[in-house]
């Protein structure tokens, strides 16, 4: 990146890439003593290209790059892209592979907001163990995922027109067991984080992110619910069975780095929920119809939007009748939360300790980012 | 005109601006496209923030179209209360793509000019910090996403 003019008496600091809390990008920041002036964020450090592969591969095949965008999110991932191919194909999904779906997406969320909250919780500098604990936990689901799917990571498993598994024999009743033992850990780190006042000390008042700022420069996800908009693809656009299933829209008045902490805090309150639900309610039924891998698809254009672990995430695809798509534009949710922290410090007294907190407030993900 | 429909908003659009728009439909309750002549680019988006709502910038990214020999610019737009989705667009000159930039009306388009710009070789006219979003500083193989794109160094 050409770096922009530096102003007189201000020095700059190049943040990351290879900073252990920065992850794959450079932050410049413009310092006056502790104070920041200004954030730049350079990114593009982890760009392949995705759109472009997709361009020339088929329907099927894309679906490989398209889950690779986040890998800790991967079922969001990969379901925005496929409710869009199965728009413009006009295609039916069995209705159980519909709640397979859900339960997948749910436990996927849950995965990335409990990442996410390790990487806070080890920001702030104080619980090193919350880290481990989350990562442990994660196994749970990491089990649950290998089961049914085969993969723990990247597992692939949507495609246009249903799932490749079924449940295995007596897999509802580990996910019910699964939901049981997550929701007792969420006490502890209740206690042990967003209650500890040296936790609520870094957090609290930090990076105020007023609704009307939220919303004019583009906010998603967790950070645009964190002050108070209650925005949510899942019930605005619903996909997969959301709108069968009760549950909320979670926001938090505050504003601040805590209120997004405690959206995804209770965000994965409502996703054992679902993921509860799903598991006593899940219909019989086929989870595939007739699959052709080399499907091609009617000439036109559509627009999907779902909910990923970190805001909205969409895909615009336009394909020309024949087997491949003719351009597909991702609408990544990290590019535009990461253009509201380059502004953050324009809009609050922001110091230089406080970076690594609000960074992972905002919690990005640079693989979705970059593309 | 808090909680409009997309209907309602094609039809009041359509009234408001006449001229400016080339073509507008919507084809779903959750969806607004709108075509707008290149002369009325920036007018009708300040009216579609200030007059109709449309305060949260979503994305924004281009096609091309060699056959046609054109660019389309779109930019993503939601109407935070009605919860809908505008797809604004505008066709520009594929042998020489330029726009004013959209910075002065959603500040947040910014990230996705400059993707536009590297990505399609779209000039964005008073944007505020044209650098490369995503490719590399030393970037010469083309613009990768315009249809004739045939890899770096094979140019």
């Amino acid at each position: 990146m050409k770096e922009p003019m530096i102003e007189p008496d201000v020095m700059r600091i190049s943040w990351g890439p290879q900073h252990p809390m920065s992850g794959q990008t450079r932050i410049l920041l413009d310092v006056d003593g502790e104070k920041v002036h200004r954030i730049i964020a350079d990114l593009g450090f982890t760009h392949r290209g995705i759109e472009k592969i997709l361009e020339n591969r088929s329907f099927f095949s894309g679906i490989i790059p398209v889950d690779r965008m986040a890998m800790v999110d991967t079922a969001n991932m990969s379901i925005g892209y496929v409710t869009a191919i199965e728009k413009a194909a006009d295609m039916e999904v069995p209705e159980r592979a519909k709640w397979i779906r859900t339960l997948i997406c749910e436990m996927s969320r849950i995965n990335s907001h409990l990442y996410a909250f390790g990487l806070q919780a080890e920001s702030t500098g104080y619980f090193p163990a919350v880290f481990l604990w989350t990562t442990v936990d994660r196994e749970v689901l990491l089990d649950l995922f290998e089961e049914l799917t085969g993969a723990r990571w990247s597992f692939n498993h949507f495609f246009p027109g249903g799932v490749h598994h079924d449940f295995p024999d007596g897999f509802a009743d580990k996910v019910l067991k699964g939901v049981k033992y997550l929701r007792d850990r969420f006490k502890d780190y209740w206690d042990a984080m967003v209650e500890n006042p040296l936790f609520e000390n870094r957090c609290d008042g930090v990076a105020i992110l007023k609704p009307s700022d939220a919303l004019r420069l583009g906010a998603t996800g967790p950070t645009l619910r964190g002050s108070g908009i209650d925005i949510d693809m899942r019930r605005d656009e619903p996909y997969n069975v959301y709108d069968e299933l009760e549950w909320q829209v979670i926001t938090e008045d505050a504003c601040d780095v805590m209120a997004r902490t405690k959206v995804r805090f209770h965000e994965i309150g409502q996703a054992l929920d679902i993921m509860e639900q799903v598991a006593l309610k899940i219909p019989e039924g086929p989870v595939k119809g007739r699959v052709n891998a080399f499907m091609r698809v009617p000439e036109g254009e559509c627009i999907s939007r779902v909910e990923a672990g970190r805001g909205e995430l969409g895909f615009h695809l336009f394909t020309d009748g024949t087997g491949n798509p003719y351009r597909v534009k991702i609408n990544s949710p990290t590019l535009r939360n990461m253009y509201v922290f380059e502004r953050l410090a324009e809009l609050n007294e922001v110091y230089i300790a406080d970076i690594p907190v609000i960074i992972n407030s905002i919690d990005p993900w640079y693989l979705d980012s970059d593309r | 005109m808090s909680k409009i429909s997309a209907a309602d908003f094609v039809k009041a659009f359509q009234e408001a601006h006449p001229d400016a728009v080339k073509s507008m439909e919507s084809t779903s309750p959750k969806r607004a496209d709108l075509v707008v002549e290149y002369d009325d680019f920036i007018d009708a988006a300040e009216s579609l923030r200030d007059d109709f709502g449309f305060t949260m910038p979503v994305s924004g990214g281009a096609v091309d179209y060699p056959d046609d020999d054109r660019i389309q610019m779109i930019y993503y737009l939601m109407h935070p209360e009605a919860r809908f989705m505008l797809t604004y667009r505008v066709d520009l000159d594929r042998g020489d793509p330029r726009l004013p930039s959209l910075t002065q009306v959603w500040e947040a388009m910014s990230f996705h000019e400059r993707e536009a710009n590297e990505m399609f070789g779209i000039e964005f006219e008073g944007h505020p910090n044209m650098i490369p979003l995503l490719l590399p500083p030393d970037w010469k193989g083309g613009h990768p996403l315009l249809k004739d794109f045939k890899g770096e160094g094979q140019q």
